[in-house]
Parts: structure tokens; C-alpha cells; sequence
């Protein structure tokens, strides 16, 4: 991409004004997909993939439509532990929610502590099948699980329209690459550190097929290589008094690139 | 200001908001509001004149009249087109509104202690629910309702059962 075309996009987005920005800058001579920007992507996607344990903590923000068409944000925080192929944890604490998801290999069980709840479901046998089917069959959104995934990026790089190394940013400290990528229905942006280890420190995902055009955005940050996970982890014990309730079942949640 | 103006400035806002709807005293407060709006632009001394004219004499305060006429018209239509503008924006809010109602319908019925249909799905339990066990299972009770929590999605909600 020509430096011209590229800063009036940068500009255009610190602006906020991509949707009147963008056309121009797709329809340059260059090509709309950077192959720069794809290879940073696969560069991050095959660090991520070569984790056998990790830990990291999530910040999400929800954007959402209230019923009197204003937008509302609902924000999650996350501590999530992978051990691959088939050990998940999400501890939703502080704040108002205070949630628990275990994965266990075989089943996966969400636990309500304050209200001393949890329901338990039969799980496929990997963390990806599981997370597909904790969204599809139950309506449950894993905070930037589409980076959870193993071999994420043959789904990331899928149906690319666009592909744009937006340029620098410092996220939570860290100076990363800053990327934009669009496919039909959705654009996602994703954050990723400088330097030999490419964490991703950000990630918002947009929803393009619909005018109000919200997004779910992820700071991810405490990423941890761990030696060893203590089993025990991701196994959920009742504790006395612990009251078995179930699933609702829901429509599917809002399908997310990467699947 | 003086009292007269105050007098005449009320007027004039009660005219500016109930143009075209208030009937009583129609003319003393068209006529009134119209000669302050002629003469805003002089001033207030010249409201205060015009309003002293239009006092003395009937003929002057009905020349005032016509003249006010037009620029009331004028004023009409365009007030006509706020209230269109506005009747389609509470359209909208109504249309909202409708929805949210009807979300919060079950919970209503529910705080009114009106027994729901089986599987009536709740964000929160009404008030004065107790704990009922039935048949080891743990319900809440309350306006003739028992509730299970449920997970929809990973949200805690209440629906109401029929205990076996």
C-alpha cells in the first residue's frame, strides 16, 4: 500500500470516519488484502499455536442495543487457563459477576458461587469443539476465543476482503502492530506485540451486516507460558449446599470470524 | 422588567406554546404576542408601546392582528412540521416502548402475584419468594408461581414449573 493511501486510512480511522474513508483506499492500485498484514497474523496465530499451556486475562466490552435504541456496554473480566488439547477454565471475577466455567476434558460445568448454582453439560473432546459447542448449543461467548483456537488461522484469514497494517499502538504497556481486517458480515482488528513473542493485546471484532455496527472488544494482557496445570484446575467439585440447575436451551449466539 | 412586561412575556411563551389550541382570550394573547414578536426587535419599550396601543384601541389592536396573522401562519407551518417530526419520533419511542412492556410483562404479572404459564422465563424472582423443597428439588415460591433457576446462556434466570 502507496505511504499516501495508508496515512489517509490511519487518518480516516483515528477519525472515525472509515465508512466514508474506506472506499477510496480499497478501490488504490494496491491490492485491498496486504500481505503484510496477513502474515502477521499467521505469525501470531502459529506463536499462539505452539503454546501447550497458557494463562491470560481478558477484558471484554460488549456493545449492546438497549430496548430504547440506546447503545449499552456490558463488560467482563476473564482469567483463562488453556492446557491443550482439552482442559479450559474461565474465572469471571470481580465486579458484579462472579461466574466459574470449567472444561474438563468431558464435561463442562458453569458455577454461580454467590448464588451457589451450577449446571453441567456432556462436552465434545477438544477445547475448540468445546467452545463451539458452549456457543452454539448452550449461548455461551468465550471473550476472544477465536484466538483460543488451535490452527485459528486458516478461519481468521478466511474470506478476506481487506487487510491493513493500520500501524502502531501501545496497548496495556505494550507496543504492538495494529491490523484491520474485513470479511463479508464482520471486520476485526487485533493488536499484537512487537518483538520475538506475538501476543495479541487487543482484539475487537465488529458486526458489519447490521447498521448498528457493534462490536465485542478484548484487551488481553498477564499472558503466561505454563510449565505445568494441576488437573485438579479444571475439574469442578459441588461445594456442600451447591444446588444442580440446567441449560435453557437458546438460540445459537452470533457466530464470530474464526468460525 | 417591569410587571407589564412580565405580563407580556408570559404571554407571549403561553401563545408560543399553545398556539393554535387555546381558545379563551385567543385574540388578547395572539394580538399581545404578536406586537411583542414585531417589536423584539426594537426592544422591549416598544412591546411595552405596542401593548398600550393595542389597549387603547381596538381598531389599532385588530390592524395589529392582521398584520400578526401572517406571521403566525407562517409560524403555524412551521410548528406543524416540528410536530410531525416529533409525532414520527414518538412513534418510534412508542414502538420501543411496546417491546419493553411486553418484556417486562411477565415480570409485572409475576410482582402482581399472578400465576404465569409453566416455562415464563424472568430476569429476577418477585419479591417475598421462599424457598419451598419439592420432592428434593429447591423452588422458590410466591404469587402462586414456583421458579427454578435456570442458565440462558451463561445469564441466571428464574422460569416457572410445575414441581413433580
Amino acid at each position: 500500500m502507496k505511504r499516501r493511501t495508508f496515512w489517509s486510512t490511519a487518518a480516516c480511522w483515528a477519525l472515525g470516519l472509515s465508512g466514508l474513508c474506506l472506499g477510496p483506499a480499497v478501490s488504490a492500485q494496491t491490492p485491498a488484502v496486504d500481505p503484510v498484514a496477513v502474515q502477521k497474523l499467521q505469525r501470531m496465530s502459529q506463536f499462539l499455536d505452539s503454546l501447550q499451556r497458557f494463562s491470560v486475562e481478558t477484558q471484554s466490552t460488549l456493545e449492546d442495543l438497549h430496548e430504547s435504541g440506546h447503545r449499552v456496554d456490558v463488560d467482563v473480566t476473564a482469567n483463562v487457563t488453556v492446557a491443550r488439547p482439552n482442559r479450559l477454565r474461565a474465572m469471571r471475577t470481580g465486579g458484579v459477576m462472579d461466574q466459574r466455567l470449567y472444561y474438563d476434558g468431558k464435561t463442562l460445568t458453569l458455577f454461580n458461587p454467590a448464588e451457589k448454582v451450577f449446571a453441567t453439560e456432556a462436552a465434545p473432546p477438544t477445547v475448540e469443539k468445546t467452545i463451539d459447542f458452549a456457543r452454539e448449543t448452550i449461548g455461551i461467548l468465550l471473550p476472544a476465543a477465536d484466538l483460543l483456537y488451535r490452527n485459528a488461522f486458516p478461519l481468521l484469514s478466511q474470506d478476506l476482503k481487506l487487510a491493513v497494517v493500520v500501524g502502531k499502538a501501545v496497548i496495556g504497556g505494550v507496543r504492538c502492530d495494529h491490523l484491520l481486517f474485513s470479511r463479508p458480515g464482520a471486520d476485526f482488528q487485533v493488536w499484537i506485540a512487537e518483538g520475538p513473542k506475538p501476543w495479541p493485546h487487543k482484539y475487537t471484532v465488529t458486526d458489519t451486516s447490521s447498521p448498528a455496527r457493534l462490536s465485542i472488544s478484548t484487551l488481553l494482557s498477564h499472558w503466561k507460558v505454563l510449565p505445568a496445570v494441576d488437573d485438579a484446575l479444571f475439574r469442578f467439585v459441588p461445594p456442600k449446599g451447591a444446588q444442580q440447575i440446567r441449560f435453557l436451551s437458546v438460540e445459537p449466539a452470533r457466530p464470530m470470524p474464526g468460525k | 422588567m417591569n410587571k407589564t412586561e412580565y405580563g407580556v412575556a408570559a404571554m407571549v411563551l403561553a401563545a408560543t406554546l399553545s398556539m393554535g389550541g387555546y381558545v379563551p382570550e385567543a385574540h388578547a394573547l395572539r394580538g399581545r404576542g404578536a406586537a411583542f414578536v414585531v417589536g423584539a426587535a426594537a426592544g422591549s419599550a416598544s412591546a411595552d408601546a405596542a401593548n398600550a396601543n393595542a389597549a387603547a384601541s381596538q381598531q389599532q389592536a385588530a390592524a395589529a392582528q392582521q398584520q400578526a396573522a401572517t406571521a403566525q401562519q407562517q409560524a403555524e407551518a412551521e410548528k406543524q412540521k416540528a410536530i410531525a417530526a416529533q409525532q414520527q419520533a414518538e412513534a418510534e419511542k412508542q414502538k420501543a416502548i411496546a417491546a419493553q412492556q411486553q418484556a417486562a410483562q411477565a415480570q409485572q404479572a409475576a410482582a402482581a402475584g399472578q400465576p404465569l404459564p409453566a416455562g415464563t422465563v424472568v430476569d429476577k424472582l418477585p419479591p417475598g419468594c421462599t424457598p419451598t423443597p419439592v420432592g428434593g428439588k429447591n423452588y422458590q415460591y410466591c404469587g402462586g408461581n414456583f421458579y427454578e433457576p435456570v442458565y440462558e446462556g451463561s445469564t441466571l434466570k428464574y422460569v416457572t414449573t410445575t414441581p413433580k
